[in-house]
């Protein structure tokens, strides 16, 4: 066979594999106090060698715990300005994951999320400034006040449709900013509330080890925010969201089965409030200030450019997202304006070419590899014909392989005793006593697999008037009709199946 | 009064309303003078109109007299009040445990035997008590990722122990959990006991097939209001009601619950065969076998006798884990048979509600009947064979009951991928077949597959059937089949002014010989082709005694069958080895658990056909049917009374409503080699068969080309007379089409012509014509 080309197919795994043994007993420990497991092992067998192979399933926790280490480690090891950049980064990174939750899990598209964050922060600080409470009340004043600024603004949600409730958060938004620079009391300060106490000493303020200590704090509240997605994501409210959670229509199913879809996604919000509250407090202790900038539109949209670019309701992609912009908008401070316009091109070119944004563009490229591979298989494919080389090695019984080689060439036998004559003869007699030639033609017919195979339907019963359907080949699966040709005389009914079949031969 | 109007069982009901009807008669085999009760599902009406009718004739084919039906004068109410009703599918068995002796609230260790067939795709409970709607309980089970799992449940929170390997299809295992509600911990294993004979695949496949697995569960299990499954678990919606989902395929042995955990080396006992000798229950698979095969109830030979109820006939009989393949029959060695197969398509019994009871007068005419119910465009009829209430007429015809099961709501058009070669044909369907395809809601016939490939052993006429409705014709190839094609013949009977009462293979397998004896003549219908060993005796005695058998159809006393002793509605047949088979049983499952003998053909357990009634089956086509020719024994001063009225070379049958022929469809051949009487007289046989009538595969040893119609003399059909002690005779006419042919031209034909010769014959009382004549007087034309 000279002159054909021959396709390398077929990937190999380069995933580490283990090899259990059945015989030896596995405790398998969980998360503490939920039914999830550290990591989602799952046992296979190799097609190959039939031997059992132990594969990690889904390999993000491995991602995450280097990514993170990553940031643990090297971060002490930064300059001082570096340092604090990570450290805003860390907080940053912790409010997007939150925010994913509202917008992701609960499906609830609010802008209020910073103004959730700002609203606990002044309430904390004003706490702790004006009343003398001692900072470490801080961080449960904050989730308080976040808990109930969440039920407010969570109220709403469940009548207003998308974009008319995320234009009513902005508004909520910009009112905490009016408001808190109209304070009389805050008018010195431009509406900033300022000497806040910190877990950070006082004297250790913007030196070295209060960085260390604020980056130390950061990075736990991005882990406690991570803790909580996790959380929120395993247990029974993600899991009943994101089973319902894929339209409307399945929103009204969901709660047609008596799933309360509707107390879930409050639920989730009023958390992810609570949570972010943790962060305002946070916040106001680790600037020992907290400034209405916070309120503001500019603050909201870095935030939004965070999640499209790292790609939105995934908490990898709040991270990823965090990373990129604060080091651009405060790393790379020294380029000035500019900057801003460089997260915007970094914004249009993700959404012009990623579909969920970086973090998304591996399953992406995976995807258009495949298409890719689907089109030159559809090129290369011809009807009837052979199995190709990269569908052979997804054909589970190989003697399917030989069966196409086999009926190919039988084909091509039987397309040669195609005449007019034979044609004629099973018009005049569609059961009768056959020529060899014909008799071959239409064993080859009947002997047709089941799927998309024809049949004759008598329309009316007892009445000579049918149509030609092609059977599924799946039970329960109700045959479809061929075409609106409808025929009187039963032999006339059969010729039709038989031109049918002979047209398919040809054509293969 | 006779009306005459379209068969519509009716594609109007898919096409113009939603109105649809489904009916069926328990017991299908009636008599005069007993009850029968008619059950009745409707959707999209409240009530139905309904009349019994007398069914005459059950083809419109306008070569014949066309459908015909007539009222019948009886109580049943004009209108009946009628509701949806809803049909358990699938094979099961229940545990009924009204003092709560397995709702342990202490440690335990369940522990069962396994053959799953499809262990991925959905979730399948094997054994548990557990409830779906309420989330409450435990079950042992596969997931929908094909692994072992045992779930626990209170109600709120669902918390399971997986395997950690997926199991390998039709492999034995031994799956165990064992829960500890004090700790929580969950230890789940799947012990490999896989040998040389019990699985699909060898040992050679380097599968592991064991695991082990510990976890603390986060909540214990809640007593569910649901009772103790196998292979399924407990779902009740308002709608529906209570009812099984979760339904498991494959085989489950023997199992069991301890009430503690047990070790390791407890759990290794049970692998090597040691039952635990503290079980809170232990359902021995292999207890309650006799000679004669076992029911469909599993024996609890722990200390509370908890028997699990099969539902929907659990196949017994079965190869079990620990099958060594030297002891091919559970009569060798029972403990080898505790092999049970579920599946989840199994259905022996709708359990409908009756919607109104008949009993037929003592004196109502012998005959096939129906309910007929209309709503709208929607018709149904249920049929029903009813015997008189004692023997009146001289002639009896044999309708064949068992194998109208047999073929009861065949698929094979939608599913057999060689059914269009067999038969020559486009299949031509029908409304009702889209419809009864669509639902898949009654059952599968003995010619289908279950969801996991496995061959369809029982059948029972407790639940709407399909093709026994007058004026349905067999989708694959366009004319009546069995029941609808068997009433030309009492079409004929009556035009032709023959008395008859109908008796039916139950009654015979069931009283024997008895209730042949009170009959001149015996007929078989289209079709035979089940035959249990009663029938067989019985048909034998009856010859031996002087009675006359007139054996009319094709393909008969072909498969060893035996109704089941626990419900007469219900049959059993496997297939094996030999024959014209859909499927064939696995190695070691030959045997019928309704009777402990031998499936298979009855030739294979030496009574060919021929033995009996002269001819046995050598072929069969569906293209078109040949006339018979006849003979030189046909000139025979001893028998050329059969064929007065008829030319010398004449062809008789060259017309007929199946296929235009008297001889076709399954023909059936003389052969002195496999038993037919010496001394039989070959009085026709057909000619000119197609190729797409091949000889059948029980009569070919070695394969060479050349065994179709125009190439192999033994395709062919016969006609063949022989007489018995006492003046008893056979004759009989090898062909489905037969008695099609009847009623063309009229009901006078040719094919008439020898049936009214050899009626009036074999109606008198004393010698036969011809008798006499015992030299070689040939009367050559």
């Amino acid at each position: 066979m000279s002159g054909k080309r021959f396709y390398k197919v077929g990937r190999r795994p380069w995933e580490l594999r283990l090899a259990p043994s059945g015989i030896n007993e596995r405790q398998r420990s969980r998360l503490p106090g939920t039914r999830g497991h550290w990591l989602k092992w799952r046992d296979v067998h190799n097609p190959k060698t039939l031997r059992r192979e132990r594969v990690l399933a889904d390999k993000m926790p491995l991602w995450w715990t280097l990514g993170l280490s990553f940031v643990a480690i090297v971060t002490p090891f930064l300059s001082n300005s570096l340092l604090s950049v990570v450290s805003i980064f860390c907080v940053y990174a912790a409010i997007n994951v939150l925010w994913t939750l509202i917008v992701g899990t609960a499906g609830i598209f609010s802008l209020a999320t910073l103004a959730v964050v700002g609203a606990s922060g002044y309430v904390a600080a004003a706490a702790n400034v004006y009343l003398g409470v001692p900072w470490p009340f801080m961080l449960l004043i904050g989730p308080m006040v976040g808990f109930v600024f969440g039920a407010v603004l969570a109220a709403p949600s469940t009548r207003l449709d998308g974009l008319y409730y995320a234009l009513l958060t902005m508004g909520v938004a910009e009112i905490c900013r009016v408001f808190v620079l109209q304070l009389r009391p805050l008018t010195a300060t431009g509406g900033a509330i300022t000497q806040v106490d910190s877990f950070i000493p006082e004297d250790w303020f913007l030196q070295r080890p209060g960085l260390l200590l604020g980056f130390a704090g950061a990075f736990l509240l991005l882990l406690g925010a991570l803790l909580v997605w996790r959380l929120v994501n395993s247990e029974r409210l993600g899991m009943l969201l994101r089973v319902a959670r894929t339209g409307r229509e399945d929103e009204a199913f969901a709660e047609a089965i008596g799933i309360d879809f509707r107390r879930a996604r409050l639920m989730v919000f009023v958390i992810s409030s609570a949570a972010l509250g943790v962060v305002g407090a946070f916040y106001a202790m680790y600037f020992r200030s907290i400034s209405p900038q916070i309120f503001s539109l500019d603050q909201m949209l870095m935030l939004f450019a965070m999640m499209v670019i790292g790609g939105l309701g995934r908490a990898e992609g709040a991270v990823v997202g965090a990373a990129i912009v604060t080091l651009i908008d405060k790393g790379l401070i020294e380029l000035g304006p500019p900057r801003i316009i460089l997260v915007a091109f970094i914004m249009i070119g993700v959404t012009i070419f990623a579909r969920e944004g970086l973090t998304g563009a591996r399953a992406q490229f995976r995807d258009f590899r495949n298409r890719k591979a689907g089109e030159r298989r559809a090129r290369r494919t011809e009807k009837g014909g052979e199995a190709m080389p990269e569908e052979a090695t997804e054909v589970h019984d190989k003697q399917e392989l030989y069966y196409r080689r086999f009926n190919k060439r039988l084909r091509e036998r039987l397309k040669k005793l195609i005449t007019p004559e034979l044609i004629e003869e099973h018009r005049r007699d569609p059961l009768g006593h056959h020529s060899d030639e014909l008799a071959r033609v239409l064993n080859y017919f009947r002997r047709g697999e089941m799927a998309d195979k024809y049949v004759i339907h008598r329309m009316v019963p007892a009445e000579e008037k049918f149509r030609v359907m092609a059977v599924s080949g799946q039970r329960g699966m109700p045959p479809r009709v061929i075409d609106d040709r409808e025929y009187h005389d039963i032999k006339e009914a059969y010729h039709a199946v038989f031109l049918l079949r002979v047209n398919d031969l040809l054509e293969s | 009064m006779r009306s005459s109007c379209c068969a519509s069982t009716t594609c109007w009901r898919a096409d113009i309303t939603d109105i649809r009807l489904f009916g069926y008669a328990d017991p299908l085999a009636a008599q005069a003078g007993k009850p029968i009760d008619f059950m009745v599902s409707a959707e999209g009406t409240k009530e139905v109109r309904a009349e019994i009718v007398r069914l005459v004739h059950g083809d419109f084919n306008p070569e014949g007299p066309g459908f015909i039906e007539e009222p019948v004068d009886t109580n049943v109410p004009q209108t009946l009040a009628v509701r949806r009703q809803y049909t358990q599918n699938g094979a099961f068995a229940r545990v009924d445990d009204p003092a709560d002796h397995l709702a342990t609230d202490g440690a335990f260790t369940v522990h069962v035997f396994i053959w799953p067939s499809l262990p991925s795709g959905s979730r399948q409970a094997v054994i548990g008590r557990w409830s779906v709607n309420e989330s409450k309980g435990y079950a042992l089970g596969i997931n929908p990722e094909g692994k072992l799992e045992f779930w626990v449940g209170d109600g709120e929170t669902v918390d399971q122990v997986t395997a950690d390997a997926p199991l390998v299809p039709k492999v034995w295992v031994l799956a165990a959990a064992s829960f500890d509600p004090a700790t929580g911990e969950a230890r789940l294993r799947q012990i490999d006991v896989q040998n040389s004979w019990n699985s699909h695949i060898g040992p050679v496949v380097p599968y592991d097939h064991n695991t082990h697995v510990v976890e603390t569960l986060r909540c214990r299990p809640a007593h569910p209001d649901a009772p103790f499954l196998i292979a399924g678990a407990h779902e009740e919606n308002p709608e529906r009601g209570r009812f099984v989902s979760m339904l498991f395929n494959g085989k489950i042995d023997r199992s069991g619950l301890v009430s503690r955990v047990l070790s390791a080396d407890e759990m290794q006992e049970i692998a090597g065969g040691t039952p635990p000798a503290d079980p809170l229950a232990y359902w021995d698979t292999t207890a309650g076998y006799d000679d004669m095969g076992i029911g469909p109830d599993i024996q609890d030979t722990g200390p509370h006798g908890l028997h699990a109820r099969g539902v929907n006939r659990p196949i017994r009989a079965m190869t079990g884990w620990n099958w060594r393949g030297r002891e091919d029959c559970f009569r060798l060695d029972p403990s080898q048979y505790g092999g049970v197969a579920y599946h989840d398509d199994a259905l022996t019994d709708c359990g409908w509600d009756t919607t109104v009871t008949w009993t037929p007068p003592a004196d109502l005419k012998s005959g096939v009947y129906a309910l007929k119910i209309t709503a709208g465009n929607a018709i149904d009829r249920a049929p029903v064979i009813i015997r008189p209430d004692k023997p009146r007429a001289k002639i009896a015809v044999q309708m064949s009951t068992f194998t109208y099961l047999a073929y009861a709501n065949e698929h094979l058009s939608f599913e057999a991928q060689i059914a269009q070669a067999i038969v020559a044909h486009t299949p031509v369907i029908s409304g009702d077949d889209l419809e009864y395809h669509k639902l898949q809601e009654f059952g599968l016939s003995t010619y289908d597959h279950h969801t996991d490939g496995a061959g369809v052993c029982y059948s029972s006429w407790k639940r709407p059937i399909i093709n026994i409705r007058p004026g349905y014709r067999m989708a694959g190839m366009n004319f009546p089949w069995a029941l609808p094609a068997d009433l030309s013949l009492l079409w004929w009977l009556e035009h032709a002014g023959y008395d008859y009462d109908l008796i039916t293979d139950h009654d015979l397998d069931r009283e024997g010989l008895a209730v042949l004896t009170p009959y001149k003549t015996v007929l078989n219908v289209t079709h035979p082709e089940y035959y249990s060993e009663g029938m067989l005796d019985a048909t034998e005695a009856y010859l031996r005694q002087g009675g006359r058998v007139m054996y009319l159809g094709g393909n008969g006393y072909y498969w060893v069958t035996a109704a089941c002793p626990d419900d007469p509605a219900c049959i059993e047949v496997r297939k094996l080895d030999a024959g014209s088979r859909a499927w064939q049983a696995e190695a070691g499952e030959g045997y019928l658990a309704s009777s402990g003998e031998r499936s298979g053909l009855w030739r294979s357990r030496g009574r060919p056909p021929q033995k009996l009634v002269g001819l046995g089956f050598t072929t069969e086509g569906m293209d078109r049917a040949e006339p018979f020719e006849r003979m030189p024994d046909s000139f025979h001063k001893r028998v050329a009374w059969i064929f007065d009225g008829i030319g010398d070379e004449e062809l008789i049958g060259d017309f007929g409503l199946a296929l235009g022929g008297a001889a076709g469809v399954e023909l059936d051949r003389y052969d002195l080699m496999l038993g037919t009487p010496p001394h039989t007289m070959l009085l026709a046989s057909s000619i000119d068969h197609t190729d797409n009538y091949p000889l059948v595969s029980e009569e070919i040893t070695y394969a060479f080309p050349g065994r179709g119609g125009s190439q192999d003399p033994q395709v062919r059909g016969d006609m063949i007379y022989f007489t018995t002690a006492n003046n008893g005779a056979v004759f009989a006419a090898g062909s489905i089409s037969w008695s099609q042919a009847l009623p063309c031209h009229g009901g006078e034909n040719n094919v008439a012509t020898v049936m009214r010769n050899v009626l009036n014959a074999f109606i008198k009382d004393g010698a036969l014509p011809g008798s006499g004549i015992t030299g070689d007087e040939k009367h050559w034309r």
